[in-house]
């Protein structure tokens, strides 16, 4: 089953970048704007031997890293909050469903003003990117918990902290475990639309540069790095959601 | 040991604005030591009882005397494990760690019939597998009050049996308290040594059976009874 999957794949890439050499071949568009699939795989090489290409995955993998850890801890926090003290998430709720719906991109001119084009603006674009989906998540999985379940939890003479651990925490595991997921799925994404308006390092600005240079074979390396690179983050990930899920039901993720 | 009292108990909800009445007047002992069955049809207020007595529902009107009850366990109707734990933390869910008997658990486990499957988690096993396993749960807690809720109705006629011969095993080695529920008369007439019989929220009728070793049904005494009990219920 996963063997054919994995075939399939191939398959289907192999025939892209097969297309693609033969149009790249035939000559019918400029080199510049489509270059061959030789030409990128040897710019990955170079990039690759002079280390330049690890350097921007490295830097844009720990903004991504710091962010996301922020945003999880504050959605977390905050989820926490509204199950905890039910009334007090009236003052934040409606600031939360109003800045959700705020692009964080949007924002990012106020946030250079304020802070500058250092770290924190980037940060602060992904933490405003992945925090909503980390916190909508979160506070479904506390508030759908299964009534049922609390009331053994009561006969069996659990007291609320004692019930929260071990039945509401656990019940909710699986939500907040997708919503992480999509919030690095969200901050992968944004760090690079950041990183392409301010900064002077990372995969965001390596492409910029590169277009400003007229080497849309970088180009297309930085756009296959970032996608090989988040999706293997995205496997990672879903192999730590399916160890840490004993016996719940598949979520059709796979 | 003292039982559980039921004073003038009464139990109302609110539907479109208007009362409903589920339970009305219950006045009811529940002796220490005994299985008391609470018989009726569907719908007569059989669960709201257990419930209140349970004290996982509120009620409006009356008083239940149950303070000196410690550990009480409760069989739903359905098996609610938790699906996260395999079969064996389900069973000891309801213990701290320090109060686990290891040997005592699987002993349970193999009364229910599951010991190869102790490691297995609940999405894994069958309906009747399940409600066995939350059965052990309610038993491997050490309660002085168990209340059970319909508990055998998902398992198979052999199943249900011999579940109904350890029950009594377990009720006459524990000398706990037993609060049943079920809407069959035979399982009443096996287990009960208390009757109740449950009709539209009032208790219609009560009887007592002595302690026998093994009850035939169809011994005339048994035939007996189970029409008077089939009269109480107006089943035609």
């Amino acid at each position: 089953m996963k063997e054919s999957k994995s075939i399939k794949t191939f398959i289907s890439v192999a025939l892209i970048v097969l297309i693609w050499g033969i149009v790249a071949e035939m000559g019918v568009v400029s080199s510049y704007i489509l270059p061959s699939p030789n030409k990128v795989i040897e710019s990955f090489v170079k990039m690759v031997k002079s280390g330049e290409i690890f350097e921007d995955i490295y830097i844009s993998y720990i903004r991504v890293l710091k962010g996301f850890l922020i945003s999880t801890l504050a959605a977390f926090a905050l989820a926490m909050m509204r199950v905890v003290f039910c009334k007090a998430s009236g003052y934040y709720e409606g600031i939360v469903q109003f800045l959700k719906n705020v692009p964080p991109l949007s924002l990012i001119s106020l946030l250079i003003l304020w802070f500058g084009i250092g770290e924190t603006t980037k940060i602060g674009i992904i933490v405003l990117t992945a925090f909503f989906p980390i916190y909508l998540n979160t506070v479904k999985g506390f508030t759908s918990c299964d009534k049922k379940l609390l009331e053994v939890g009561e006969i069996y003479g659990y007291s609320k902290v004692g019930s929260f651990f071990k039945i509401r925490l656990p019940y909710a595991m699986s939500d907040i475990l997708v919503g992480m997921r999509i919030g690095l799925g969200y901050s992968w994404r944004a760090i690079i639309s950041a990183e392409m308006i301010a900064a002077s390092a990372g995969l965001g600005h390596m492409i910029l540069f590169a277009q400003q240079m007229s080497r849309t074979d970088k180009v297309i390396v930085g756009i296959l790095v970032i996608g090989v690179v988040g999706y293997i983050t995205d496997r990672l990930f879903a192999l730590v959601i399916d160890k840490t899920l004993k016996g719940s039901e598949k979520n059709g993720w796979d | 040991m003292d039982g559980i009292k039921l004073v003038n108990v009464g139990k109302y909800y609110t539907v479109k604005r208007e009362q409903v009445k589920v339970l009305e007047d219950i006045n009811l002992d529940l002796p220490a030591n005994k299985i008391t069955v609470i018989l009726g049809r569907s719908g007569c207020g059989k669960t709201t009882l257990l419930r209140l007595v349970a004290g996982l529902e509120t009620f409006e009107q009356g008083e239940i005397q149950a303070t000196h009850v410690k550990r009480k366990a409760y069989v739903f109707q359905e098996d609610r494990l938790m699906p996260w734990l395999t079969v064996r933390k389900n069973i000891t869910f309801g213990l701290k760690d320090k109060e686990i008997d290891h040997e005592k658990i699987s002993g349970i486990i193999q009364m229910v019939g599951l010991e190869q499957f102790e490691a297995a988690y609940p999405v894994q096993l069958s309906g009747g597998m399940k409600q066995r396993a939350s059965i052990a749960r309610a038993f491997a807690y050490n309660p002085d009050f168990i209340m059970m809720d319909e508990p055998f109705s998902a398992l198979d006629y052999f199943t249900r049996e011999q579940m109904q011969k350890e029950l009594l095993k377990i009720h006459h080695k524990t000398k706990c308290s037993i609060l049943f529920v079920t809407h069959s008369i035979d399982e009443a007439l096996i287990l009960g040594d208390k009757i109740v019989i449950l009709e539209k929220g009032i208790i219609k009728s009560e009887y007592e059976i002595e302690k026998d070793h093994e009850r035939d049904l169809l011994s005339d005494k048994f035939v007996a009874l189970k029409k008077q009990i089939m009269d109480d219920l107006k089943v035609v």
